[in-house]
């Protein structure tokens, strides 16, 4: 037969029991045989915990779960870091841009008036010498002249 | 209650210090592995369990609350996680797999006993794995809180959101299983 005290034997064990309810249940065992198999059942089992193999992490977890938080990082805003960057990269091309602009009006606004004549004077063929009479020059010139004359 | 070196490298993660995690990892990480180990029942498993849990914990840690205790915090993680983690059969080795890895604090072989006694403290520990791993997650889960963390049971009422009576009816109901499942261990492997 079965004492139903044998459920307070886990919180004895425990030390999870008051000064009066622990004292209460030493008396009891020292009379039930049955509380007294159970407790040294019970502390056998304990023993046993005792001695189970503790184990400690493997070399380098730590190492490990940094870089996998890392990742996990990268992951969760990966448009964060190309939109910034993107963003720059913009801003600096609209700047080279503006810059140039305001560059061109200013060089735009300060050169001098085009001078019309001068520009013509300068295309002219006039500014080259005559070809000298009996030169391979004069002579083509000369054939020419008689071609476009027909 | 919170220790006050967590309550510092909580306060410096939430100011953008990551490397303040990376101490609080070091700090609780055989605890941690060695809870899964003891969960999972294999070093690989223990090990990608663990990872996860410190995984949650980072994302998790901006929200944590302060009068909380991290150390329990994490065990709770430790405990749901290893609880979800496990869809395949479990305890796939049991004699002595300690793992590539993994470092033992207890070698009871270094302690140089008798043969015989070597030989009996390995057959209860391998009936301890054994039953252990029979018994349904939560009953393991606040036996190993108990017995290998050894944890109050405020603790692991804490750890695991359930009354003291809770605590107190479910331990007594795992140690009771675990001495059922040992005594069917013997029988069969005498």
């Amino acid at each position: 037969m079965s004492c139903p005290k044998t459920k307070l034997i886990s919180a004895y064990l425990d030390k999870e029991m008051g000064f009066g309810e622990k004292t209460a249940f030493e008396t009891h065992v020292q009379g039930c045989n049955r509380c007294s198999y159970a407790l040294e059942e019970l502390q056998s089992l304990r023993a046993a915990f005792a001695n189970t193999e503790r184990h400690q992490a493997p070399y380098g977890f730590a190492a490990k779960v940094m870089a996998r938080t890392a990742e996990l990082e990268k992951k969760k805003a990966p448009w964060l870091v190309p939109f910034f960057v993107r963003f720059a990269e913009a801003a600096v091309l609209l700047a080279v841009i503006t810059v140039g602009i305001l560059a061109g009006k200013v060089l735009m606004n300060s050169a001098p008036a085009a001078n019309t004549t001068i520009i013509a004077s300068s295309l002219s063929l006039d500014m080259f010498d005559a070809t000298p009479p009996g030169s391979p020059g004069g002579a083509y010139l000369a054939m020419m002249e008689v071609r476009n004359e027909k | 209650m919170q220790n006050s070196d967590d309550f510092s490298r909580i306060a410096r993660f939430k100011d953008g210090d990551r490397s303040s995690f990376e101490e609080i990892v070091l700090r609780y990480q055989d605890k941690i592995y060695n809870l899964c180990r003891h969960m999972l029942g294999n070093a690989h498993d223990a090990e990608d369990a663990a990872q996860d849990v410190f995984l949650k914990a980072f994302q998790a840690l901006p929200k944590f609350r302060p009068e909380a205790s991290l150390y329990t915090w994490l065990y709770r993680i430790a405990i749901n996680t290893c609880i979800d983690y496990k869809k395949k059969p479990i305890f796939e080795s049991l004699f002595g797999d300690s793992g590539g890895d993994e470092r033992l604090v207890h070698d009871r072989a270094s302690d140089a006993p008798s043969p015989e006694k070597l030989y009996q403290s390995k057959q209860i520990d391998h009936a301890l794995r054994d039953s252990l791993g029979k018994l349904s997650p939560k009953l393991r889960a606040i036996i190993i809180l108990k017995e290998i963390e050894e944890l109050s049971y405020e603790e692991i009422a804490d750890t695991l959101d359930i009354s003291m009576g809770t605590v107190k009816s479910r331990i007594a109901r795992a140690r009771e299983e675990l001495q059922e499942l040992m005594k069917k261990f013997r029988e069969q492997n005498p």
